[in-house]
């Protein structure tokens, strides 16, 4: 299996909890013989990687500089996410089975991905813009709050790590029970978790 | 080369949706195109009551959620309307088995949605500039405009060849996007004199301008500063003091309030008509009685005024500048005066309306020449040229899927 992880944040570059996350998972894939992608937003330090670990990384950079808000900025940065997730695409193949998208901030990338390419992918879910921005109807978390919206109805499986941000994820965007599954980051094999859930996923869509 | 062609135009706006000047841009080239045997989609913006899908001369044209949830800013808004348009472009596409040689963007409303399209798809992607943050700002002072107009110059610079219309954007665009001369292509923008031939009642229609003793002076444009409304307005004392005349302002802008001020300033305010944004059958119709139509830009990428008069053979007074000196020469297809300034504009304006033999000679030069080199049939023929040309290219390369 091919999979290619999206994240904003992956070593280097750490703002919270997801880079070292993403980063635990990327290693423990490649140790069950799943040739794993990561594309990352990095400042600077761009281009495909690969650690000692087996981890592929391919850092892109926002092309676009200044921007006026996070929205613009991610916006124009899933462009550089679709272009190095097709450079890998067309580099092995079209053998790609999915994507795993780590919040919101590359959803777009990934849903043009599945309308061009047929790649599937994962919607991961670590928080959501109504309880970042709690008190916040503003114009900026309501655009938030329809992509993560996008991401919900079109990705293949969802993965939370609690039942209660599953039933936040019905509740707020009428997530279907069905399409959610819960993997918590502390059971010992979450690693087996998340492939098992790639594996159901792919099966139910190629069926 | 006798490949079958299939292009995907990618615009903000398209009939009926009509904001600034791509819209008729598109609607003109893509049924060219269609009649030399291009197969044309054009994805856009959705409007009310118009189709989602439809056929337009031959076109296939597909409208897509423009994003309706409030954004906090144009710029936002844009960036939002890109996700749901790359979206639809890439099911459309994908819908088509991928059968698309090219990807066209008009300017950087657009570039989201037509990079991404560009590299998941690997089709080679051209884009007209068809103006630029840089002049239509007049410099750049704001983030905002800095972010615009980086986004123009990555559109460009991820184009195969980016298409100008005028020598005067080919310029501008090869100077502030660092582009090398090869990158840049001139094929001029054009016009339908067909659609100012319809017959209809002149003198009934002139009334609601004008009383029948006065010239009708029109001004066709948004009103903002380079534009140059402000220009013919400060002009009219000048021109009123040896003719008698009306001026018909047609369009809407920031600058309408100031105008107004200016014209109550000079006590002409029954000399002038505001007439707003016109439909598009009025401004036809007024574009054929009127006696001058005046272009005072101080900034213009083509002028596509300049053009409709020329095709509805209204006598032209142009303002020096940018696009227009192009398509102007001096008193064979129209008078050139100097921008910015209002005498010189009176000047130009008063010559028009008091010299008949000249207005005449101006007007059926200009309507030859609006056949002849702004036809839309040959800037489609170019077009195609162009797209071939860069298939060709395509072709030769490594980078097209296997």
């Amino acid at each position: 299996m091919r999979v290619i992880l999206f994240t904003w944040e992956f070593p280097p570059r750490i703002v919270g909890q997801l880079a070292h996350y993403v980063n635990r998972l990327a290693v423990e894939l490649i140790k069950k013989n799943v040739d794993v992608y990561v594309v990352a937003y990095h400042d600077s330090w761009v281009g495909i990687h690969q650690g000692a670990d087996g981890v592929k990384a391919y850092r892109i950079s926002d092309k676009v500089k200044p921007q006026i808000n996070i929205l613009t900025w991610m916006l124009s940065l899933n462009q550089e996410a679709e272009r190095a997730a097709a450079d890998i695409y067309y580099s092995v193949k079209h053998e790609v089975n999915l994507i795993d998208v780590y919040d919101w901030h590359l959803i777009p990338a990934a849903v043009t991905l599945k309308k061009a390419l047929g790649v599937p992918f994962v919607f991961s879910v670590d928080s959501i813009e109504p309880h970042r921005s709690r008190s916040s109807g503003g114009s900026l978390s309501l655009s938030i709050r329809s992509i993560e919206s996008l991401g919900v109805s079109e990705a293949m499986r969802i993965i939370v790590k609690s039942e209660w941000m599953k039933q936040e994820l019905k509740r707020y965007y009428n997530a279907q029970e069905n399409t959610i599954d819960i993997v918590s980051a502390c059971s010992a094999t979450w690693t087996d978790e998340v492939l098992a859930i790639y594996e159901k996923g792919l099966k139910v869509s190629v069926n | 080369m006798s490949r079958q062609l299939r292009i995907l135009m990618l615009s903000w706006e398209f009939p009926p949706r009509t904001v600034g000047g791509i819209a008729a841009h598109l609607f003109n080239l893509s049924r060219e195109l269609v009649k030399l045997g291009v197969t044309t989609y054009v994805v856009t913006c959705d409007f009310p009551g118009a189709l989602e899908r439809e056929v337009v001369n031959g076109a296939h044209v597909v409208r897509v959620d423009s994003y309706k949830t409030p954004s906090p800013d144009f710029a936002t808004w844009d960036s939002l309307m890109n996700v749901n348009l790359q979206k639809e472009a890439a099911t459309l596409i994908s819908s088509l088995s991928r059968q698309v040689d090219i990807i066209h963007a008009h300017d950087w409303l657009v570039a989201n949605a037509a990079l991404g399209l560009k590299h998941v798809f690997r089709i080679p992607l051209v884009a007209t500039v068809h103006s630029t943050e840089m002049s239509r700002r007049n410099g750049l002072h704001t983030d905002y405009e800095r972010m615009i107009h980086q986004t123009e110059r990555w559109l460009s610079h991820e184009s195969w060849r980016v298409i100008c219309c005028s020598q005067y954007m080919s310029e501008q665009v090869r100077r502030i996007y660092g582009l090398t001369q090869d990158r840049v292509k001139v094929i001029q923008n054009g016009v339908d004199s067909s659609v100012y031939e319809q017959e209809f009642e002149r003198t009934k229609f002139r009334k609601r301008f004008a009383s029948p003793e006065e010239k009708i002076v029109l001004f066709v444009g948004r009103l903002v500063y380079e534009k140059g409304a402000q220009i013919l307005v400060g002009a009219m004392p000048k021109i009123l003091s040896r003719v008698n005349a009306k001026f018909v302002v047609v369009g809407e802008g920031g600058m309408k309030d100031s105008l107004m001020q200016q014209v109550r300033n000079m006590r002409l305010t029954h000399k002038i008509m505001f007439t707003g944004f016109l439909d598009e059958e009025s401004l036809r119709k007024l574009y054929q009685i009127a006696d001058v139509c005046v272009v005072p830009s101080l900034y213009e990428p083509f002028g596509i005024t300049a053009l409709e008069a020329m095709a509805a053979k209204t006598p032209l007074v142009a303002s020096n500048s940018g696009g227009l000196s192009e398509i102007v020469e001096h008193d064979r297809t129209g008078t050139k005066v100097h921008p910015g300034n209002a005498d010189s504009v009176a000047w130009g304006v008063t010559k028009v309306l008091l010299d008949s033999g000249y207005a005449n000679w101006i007007r059926h030069n200009a309507y030859q020449k609006a056949l002849e080199v702004y036809d839309w049939t040959k800037i489609a023929k170019e077009t195609k040229e162009f797209y071939e040309r860069i298939l060709q290219e395509y072709d030769g390369g490594s980078w097209k899927p296997t």
